[in-house]
Parts: structure tokens; sequence; C-alpha cells
């Protein structure tokens, strides 16, 4: 069973002058149990159209989609699932603590498990000294963090994050990072939204670059780096003791390496000179 | 939906608004020295006074509370958090309904008590004419409740159509307006004076606006508590048979069109 089955789903909207916009095309993706999927898009391209019809907040023109093998929209699917919207906003008269009581109460939770993951989650996410104020006298990056803590609180098997890390400063990014990739250690599925490559690159297992409605490419994290490498730069130290750095291109390479074995030269480092996902990213929206 | 009526109290009591309309009770320790002014008939002046405060603020409670209520929720992108967890939209929908009748209940049992406190006083002082009958001013009171709770019910219907503030705001206070005249119109368009006068198109109109629109006639039960008159049983049975079918058809109504929204 899959984490996330997105079968042909569409979604149009009415724009202006009766105008049909197509926010999402024909979209096919599944991910894994255990994976953590970047989803990675440009402002607009539909990234959180898919991520509303995932959460049944709007419902798909056409197609279908499984969270967890329940059908979206319904009770049972949001069961399994904790959702991030994108720019949280919570009921700014509640503190964060009775927030995620409230949220607690609605995954019906017991009350002394409710208790003790309110307190976790609060001091993971560094809002233990402000758990009794109102959320109206929060930042931006607090009230984020209280999103985060309420997508943890019931500890589900898969996170539907839409931009987790937007409002939050660099050290709030790394503890999102770090929490996604503890997520990952205890074979947890993330499916993440985000335009920054760098977020992709460093936390996920795949990624798929979505633009104007529709998926332009599907791969692993690993083989598109793997596949963006341009050549290598190569140190070595001649015979005469001269230290000296070349860019040798993939297919050189191994020319390259004979030569100055055959040289008595000394190899010391060969590293790969890569595009990086944002390189990739570029790329594929500019197509 | 128990979490939501309760998240529903937390956010009536911490909001401003209200807080800013039952500064309006302070208007009940008035009422003595008003009804003083009169020289007869102070009790019933002070029943009067006490039963027109309170359904003048629960008028203003429903209105803005019941008209806010959904729509706050929805500008403020709370919906988007609170409709993407393991919840109904109806269990939401009626959630935000029962918290808010719940809500009324509470205020006029508290103004209800300061109002019969107010009339004992006032009693005290100037003996009526007729006793006064307790029962029947908690009857007047109650039914006011029932009619401000269907009030309410309209309010979270229009919100449900409504993107902005001004249809359900606007849209709850002239259906209370229109609730108060849409018998008599009815009666009159229906009556052999009116055959003359009333167009044929006029009395299909009339007929099609008495149905859909509620009809809060039946909850004025003032005049009974002012002077003591025993209201009609089968009067009060089909009213309250009225609330629960009419408030059961507003709710039903809301939590299908609700279901269907689009959070874009």
């Amino acid at each position: 069973m899959f984490a996330l089955d997105i079968q042909g789903m569409g979604k149009s909207f009415k724009g202006k002058k009766r105008q049909v916009v197509e926010a999402l095309q024909g979209l096919n993706l599944s991910i894994e149990q255990g994976e953590v999927f970047g989803f990675l898009g440009p402002n607009g391209a539909g990234k959180s159209t898919t991520i509303k019809c995932l959460m049944g907040l709007i419902k798909p023109t056409y197609g279908t989609a499984t969270i967890m093998g329940e059908p979206i929209g319904s009770v049972a699917s949001r069961m399994k699932v904790g959702f991030l919207p994108e720019n949280p906003a919570f009921y700014d008269y509640l503190s964060a603590e009775e927030y995620l009581l409230f949220v607690g109460g609605i995954f019906k939770m017991s009350t002394a498990l409710l208790a003790r993951r309110t307190e976790e989650m609060l001091k993971l996410l560094e809002l233990w000294d402000a758990r009794k104020r109102p959320m109206r006298g929060y930042s931006k990056g607090m009230v984020q963090r209280v999103g985060l803590a309420q997508v943890l609180l019931h500890d589900p098997d898969l996170y539907i994050l839409d931009e987790p890390m937007s409002g939050l400063d660099p050290l709030g990014r790394a503890l999102v990072k770090n929490i996604i990739i503890d997520l990952k250690k205890r074979g947890k599925s993330v499916f993440f939204s985000t335009h920054i490559t760098d977020d992709v690159e460093k936390v996920c297992d795949r990624v798929g670059v979505i633009n104007k409605g529709q998926l332009l490419a599907l791969d692993s994290v690993d083989h598109i780096l793997q596949q963006g490498i341009e050549g290598y730069v190569v140190n070595i130290t001649t015979v005469a003791g001269l230290r000296e750095e070349s860019f040798v291109t993939k297919s050189d390479l191994q020319i390259f390496i004979q030569r100055a074995i055959s040289n008595q030269c000394l190899i010391e480092k060969i590293q790969p000179r890569r595009k990086d996902m944002e390189a990739f990213f570029l790329e594929i929206v500019a197509r | 939906m128990f979490a939501i009526i309760q998240i529903t109290l937390k956010g009536i009591f911490r909001d401003r608004v209200f807080q800013g309309i039952m500064v309006l009770a302070v208007l009940f320790l008035f009422i003595p020295s008003a009804a003083s002014l009169s020289m007869r008939q102070v009790t019933e002046l002070s029943i009067t006074l006490s039963l027109s405060l309170i359904s003048f603020i629960l008028l203003l409670l429903s209105v803005f509370l019941g008209a806010t209520s959904l729509w706050k929720d929805m500008e403020r992108r709370y919906t988007f958090s609170v409709v993407s967890l393991p919840i109904s939209r109806s269990s939401y929908l009626l959630g935000r309904f029962f918290g808010l009748a719940l809500f009324i209940v509470l205020t006029s049992v508290i103004l209800g008590a300061a109002g019969c406190l107010v009339i004992k006083i006032c009693s005290g002082i100037y003996p009526p004419d007729r006793p006064v009958v307790w029962g029947y001013l908690v009857l007047a009171i109650g039914f006011a409740t029932l009619k401000y709770i269907l009030l309410v019910g309209v309010a979270l219907l229009l919100s449900t159509v409504s993107t902005s503030f001004f249809l359900p705001v606007f849209g709850t206070i002239c259906a209370f307006l229109a609730s108060g005249v849409t018998q008599q119109v009815y009666e009159y368009v229906n009556s052999p004076i009116a055959l003359q006068v009333v167009s044929p198109f006029f009395k299909p109109t009339v007929t099609l606006l008495y149905y859909l629109l509620p009809n809060l006639a039946g909850f004025d039960l003032n005049v009974n508590a002012i002077y003591s008159i025993a209201p009609d049983q089968s009067g009060l049975l089909l009213t309250v048979v009225y609330f629960v079918a009419y408030t059961a058809i507003l709710m039903g109504g809301a939590t299908l069109i609700f279901g269907h929204r689009e959070m874009k």
C-alpha cells in the first residue's frame, strides 16, 4: 500500500471572464511508505492546489487519490495524516497549549497521552515558555512552529506539509529539516511542497517538479545529483613536487588518471563538480 | 463536535464584541428608577423594560456573533487548519451552531436572573395590580431565547453562502425585521378586503416569502408576562415544533452548502 497514491488528478477553476484555469492537469504520483518526497515548483505551479485536494479542502475536478489506502476527503484519510497548511493560522484567542489539546481531542487521543505529547511537542518546538500566551501575540515563526507541533502531535504515518520552512529563521529551518530527517529514520512518510531547492536536496529521497499544473520531472535526489555531474576537479602533485588542480570532463577522467599515473604524479583528490538541485529545477521549469 | 462547541464558547467569551455588548447589561441597574418615573403600572413597566433589554442584547449577540463566527474563521483562514482535521464539515458547522446556541442560553439565564431581580425589587416597592406570574416571565424569556437561536441559524446559513461580512449581518437583520410582520402581511393578503387591491402576482410571492422567511411572531410572549395572561398551551407547543423544524431545515441547508464549499 502506498502512503499516498494520486491517479490522474486534475483541478480547474473558473477564472476572470469565466475563463477556465487548469490548476492541475492529470497528476499521477505515488509515495512509498517511509519515503520523504519533495514537491518542487515555482509559485502558482499547482503545489498547494494538489495539497488542498488531498486534504479535502477543495474537490478535484477529475481523478482519484488515496491516503494510506483511504479515499481523499474522508474523515478516515485525515485521521492518518498530519497536515500543515501554507502560512498556517490558528484560533488566535487560544494559547498554543489549548490549541494542541483541542487538536488532540479531535484525534481522539487519550487524556494522559495527549498531556504527555503536548508537553513533548511544546518543548521540541521551543514553545514551552509561551505555551500559556494567546497565539495572537505570537510571531509568524512561532505560529509556524505551533503548526508543526499539531502535525507531530498524534504521530501519524504520513505528513503533508505545505511550505513547512516558510517564515522560519535559519535556526527554525534547521529544526524543521532535523525533524523531517528524524521522521525518515522512524519510517514515516513525508510529502512536502517547497520552492527552495536546498531543502529538497538535503532531506528528500525523491523529488517531483511541477509547473503550470503538470508534473514535469520525477526522480530520486541521488539520481538527479549523479546525472548532474559535469566533470571532476582533480588535485595532483607532480614528480617535481608541484601541486596542480585540473578540471576534467566525465569522458576524459579515465585517460587523465592513466596519464597522471604514468607520469608518476600523486593524485591527491578527485571531486565531482555538479549542477545542484537548483540548476536542475531551473532547467526543468525553463523547458 | 464537543471540541468545536468548547472552542466556540472560548472564542465568544474572549471576543471584544461580546464584551462590548454585555456592557449593555449595566442598563438593568437603571430599570427600577426609569420605571418609577411612571405614575402607575411601575412593575408592568419594569417587566417591559427588562424583557426589551434582554431581547435587544440577545438580538445583537445573535446577529453579530452568529454572522461573524463562520465568516471570521474563513476570513482569517482558521478553517484551513480545522476542516483538514479528522472532523466532518457538518460536525464543524453544527458544533459552531450548538456552541452559539449554548452561549445564547447561558446569556439568557444570566440576563433573565438579573431581570427577575430588578422586577422583584420594583414589585416590592410598587406592588402591582395583578400579581407577577414568574412562570410566564420565564416562558417569555425562554421563547425569546429560542427566537434568537433560530436567528443564529439564519446567520450561519447566510455565512455559508457568502464570502463577505455584509450578507450574513444585513441578511440576518432583514430576516429579523421581516419575521415580525410576515404573519400580518400574509393574513392581510389572504383576507377578503385584499382581493380587490392585491395583484394576482403579489399573493403567491407573499405566500412564498411567508413560508420561506422565519415567522417569529409566535415567540413573543411579552404581553403574557407583563399582564399575567396565561399563554395558549397548544400555541406554545406549535411554536416549539416550528422552532425545531425550521432550525433543522436551516442547519440542513447550511451543512449541505458548507459541505460543498471550496476552501481556496
